[in-house]
C-alpha cells in the first residue's frame, strides 16, 4: 500500500520536475524516476515535434534478447556460403555498379549513340550544309519519305527495318570499341613480326 | 654575292627554327608519355561529343615496381577498366569481365600517346603551337596535323610544369573541334592512391590470349578493300558473330597509329535503304549498300573517308 502510494508520489514528482513545478534538488531528486523522466520528455518532444536528431528509444536490448531466442539454423553452412560470396566478390565485383542497373545502361549507352547519330543522318551530298535554324521538321536526311498516302503496314515494316538497322549499328560500334582495344598490342606484335622478316632477310 | 648569301643563311636559318621546333614538339610528347607512365596522379576528365558528356576517373601509380592503372566512366552502368603491369581487365554491363595481354588501357585518350609516339611519324606531323592555360596552369599546345586530308588532326594541351595532358581535341581540317577531353582535376602525389593499393590483392580474370594465332587471323580475304588512307594497316581480320545481336560478320581492323578504323562486311537487311553517316563526337559510322552485301566502317575518320573505304569493298576474286 505505501509502495504504490510511494509509486504514484513518485510519478507526480518527476511530471512536477519535468514541468518545472517543482525545483530540482536533492530532496527531489531522490524521488524522481530517471526512466520516466526520459520518456516524459521525450513525449514532449514528440508532441512538440521537435527535431531528434538522435533516437533516443533504446531498443538494441530487446532486440539482441529477441534475437538470441531465434533458433539457429545451418550456422556453419551460411558462413561458408558467405566466405563463399565474399571470394567471388572480391573476383568479380570490383567495381560499383551492380546487374541490374547496368543492364538498363548498356542499351542507353548503344542507344545514345545511335540517337545522336540519327540526328546527324543526313545526305552525303548535304554533309555540309548547314540546317536552318527555324526547322519544323526534323532534319531526316535519307530515311526515305513516307508519304501520307502508304498503308500503316508499309510504315510499319519501314520502322522494322530502321529498328533493324539502329540495333545492329549499335553492335558495330560496341564491336568496334571492343576490338579496338587490342589494337596496340597488335600493331606492336605486327612491328615486331617485320623487323623479324627484315632481320631474316 | 651578299645578297645570295643573306638568302642562304636565311633559309638556313629558318630550316634550323623548323627542325627545333620539331624537336620540342616531339620532346614534349615524349615527356607527356613518359610522366603518364611514371607519375602517381589521381585525374578527373570529361570527354565532350557534340551535346554529349561523358566524366572519367583515372588514377595511375607505382607500387613495388608493378604499374597499377584504373580507369573509371563515372556515368550511367559505367565502364571500368584496370590495369596492373601488362594486363588489361574491362568490366562492363552485361558482360562477364575479361582481361587482355597488352600495356596500355583503351581509353578517350590514343593509346600511340601514352606509350610510343613513334608509331605516329607515318601519318602526323608534330607541330607546336602557342601557350594557353587550361584548368588553372599554363600548358602547351601540340599539334598532330595529318599529312592528308583523309583524316583529323588531334591537338594536345600538355601542361608546363608536370608535363601531364590537360586537354585534347579532334579537329577536322577546319579546324573545327568535333571532340574535345579536358581535365577537371589533377593531383600528383608522392604516394599511389589507397584504390591503387586495393588493386593489387584482387584477384582478376586470367588474359584471354589475342595475339597467339596473329597469323592465322589474317587469312581472311574473301573481301578486297580497294582504297584505304595513306598510313593505315591492317591489324587483323577475321569472320566472326557480334556480340549484341548475333549477326555474323566478315571483319577487318586498321589502324595508323592513332586511330583505329573497323570494316565489316555483313548481309543486306531487307528492304530499300540508302547508304548513309551517322556520327557522334569523331566517330564516324558509314554504312554503305552494296546491294548484295553491306559493308560498315566504324573509326574516328571524316565521313568522306569511311564512306571512300566502304565503297571500295569488293568480293574478291
Amino acid at each position: 500500500m505505501t509502495q504504490s502510494k510511494f509509486d504514484v508520489n513518485n510519478e507526480q514528482m518527476t511530471s512536477e520536475i519535468l514541468d518545472a513545478e517543482r525545483e530540482l534538488n536533492s530532496e527531489s531528486q531522490a524521488h524522481l524516476n530517471a526512466d520516466k523522466f526520459a520518456r516524459y520528455s521525450l513525449i514532449g518532444d514528440v508532441m512538440r515535434q521537435k527535431d531528434q536528431s538522435t533516437p533516443c528509444i533504446d531498443i538494441t536490448a530487446s532486440v539482441a534478447a529477441a534475437i538470441a531466442e531465434e533458433p539457429v539454423y545451418n550456422m556453419t553452412e551460411d558462413a561458408a556460403q558467405q566466405t563463399q560470396q565474399a571470394k567471388e566478390n572480391n573476383v568479380v565485383q570490383m567495381s560499383f555498379w551492380r546487374k541490374p542497373l547496368s543492364q538498363v545502361a548498356i542499351a542507353a549507352s548503344v542507344a545514345l549513340c545511335t540517337v545522336v547519330g540519327v540526328n546527324n543522318f543526313m545526305p552525303q551530298n548535304s554533309i555540309d550544309t548547314q540546317a536552318p535554324v527555324l526547322q519544323s521538321m526534323p532534319l531526316t536526311g535519307s530515311v526515305s519519305p513516307v508519304s501520307l498516302s502508304s498503308e500503316p503496314a508499309m510504315q510499319s515494316a519501314e520502322r522494322g527495318v530502321r529498328e533493324l538497322q539502329k540495333q545492329r549499328i549499335g553492335a558495330l560500334v560496341l564491336e568496334h570499341q571492343r576490338q579496338s582495344r587490342m589494337a596496340h598490342a597488335l600493331s606492336q606484335n605486327t612491328k615486331q613480326a617485320e623487323k623479324g622478316n627484315q632481320e631474316e632477310q | 654575292m651578299i645578297k645570295w648569301l643573306a638568302v642562304l643563311l636565311g633559309i638556313l636559318y629558318s630550316a634550323q627554327m623548323y627542325a627545333n621546333e620539331n624537336i620540342n614538339a616531339r620532346q614534349l610528347l615524349k615527356d607527356m608519355s613518359m610522366a603518364v607512365q611514371k607519375r602517381n596522379f589521381d585525374a578527373s576528365f570529361v570527354v565532350v561529343k557534340g551535346k554529349g558528356m561523358e566524366p572519367y576517373r583515372w588514377l595511375h601509380g607505382q607500387v613495388e615496381q608493378t604499374d597499377l592503372e584504373i580507369l573509371t566512366l563515372l556515368n550511367g552502368a559505367g565502364l571500368e577498366v584496370v590495369r596492373i603491369d601488362d594486363v588489361v581487365t574491362y568490366f562492363e554491363p552485361q558482360t562477364e569481365p575479361y582481361s587482355l595481354s597488352t600495356d596500355v588501357i583503351d581509353g578517350p585518350i590514343p593509346e600511340a600517346l601514352l606509350r610510343d609516339i613513334g608509331a605516329l611519324d607515318q601519318s602526323y606531323d608534330f607541330v607546336l603551337g602557342g601557350k594557353e592555360r587550361i584548368a588553372g596552369r599554363p600548358a602547351q599546345l601540340v599539334r598532330l596535323v595529318a599529312k592528308d586530308e583523309t583524316k583529323y588532326n588531334y591537338w594536345l594541351w600538355v601542361d608546363l610544369q608536370s608535363a601531364l595532358l590537360l586537354k585534347a581535341a579532334y579537329v577536322n581540317q577546319r579546324a573545327e573541334v568535333l571532340e574535345q577531353l579536358q581535365l577537371t582535376h589533377i593531383s600528383v602525389t608522392e604516394k599511389p592512391a589507397s584504390q591503387l593499393l586495393d588493386l593489387k590483392e584482387k584477384a582478376l580474370p586470367t588474359p584471354v590470349s589475342g595475339i597467339v594465332d596473329v597469323p592465322d587471323v589474317k587469312q581472311q580475304n574473301n573481301w578486297q578493300i580497294g582504297w584505304l588512307p595513306k598510313g593505315f594497316k591492317l591489324l587483323k581480320s577475321d569472320r566472326h558473330k557480334l556480340d549484341l545481336n548475333n549477326e555474323l560478320a566478315d571483319y577487318f581492323l586498321y589502324s595508323d597509329g592513332l586511330v583505329e578504323v573497323s570494316v565489316f562486311v555483313q548481309r543486306p537487311l531487307t528492304g530499300q535503304r540508302a547508304s548513309g553517316a551517322l556520327t557522334s563526337g569523331a566517330t564516324t559510322v558509314y554504312v554503305h549498300n552494296a546491294g548484295a552485301f553491306d559493308v560498315s566502317v566504324v573509326g574516328k575518320v571524316p565521313v568522306e573517308t569511311a564512306k571512300s573505304i566502304a565503297e571500295s569493298v569488293k568480293r574478291s576474286l
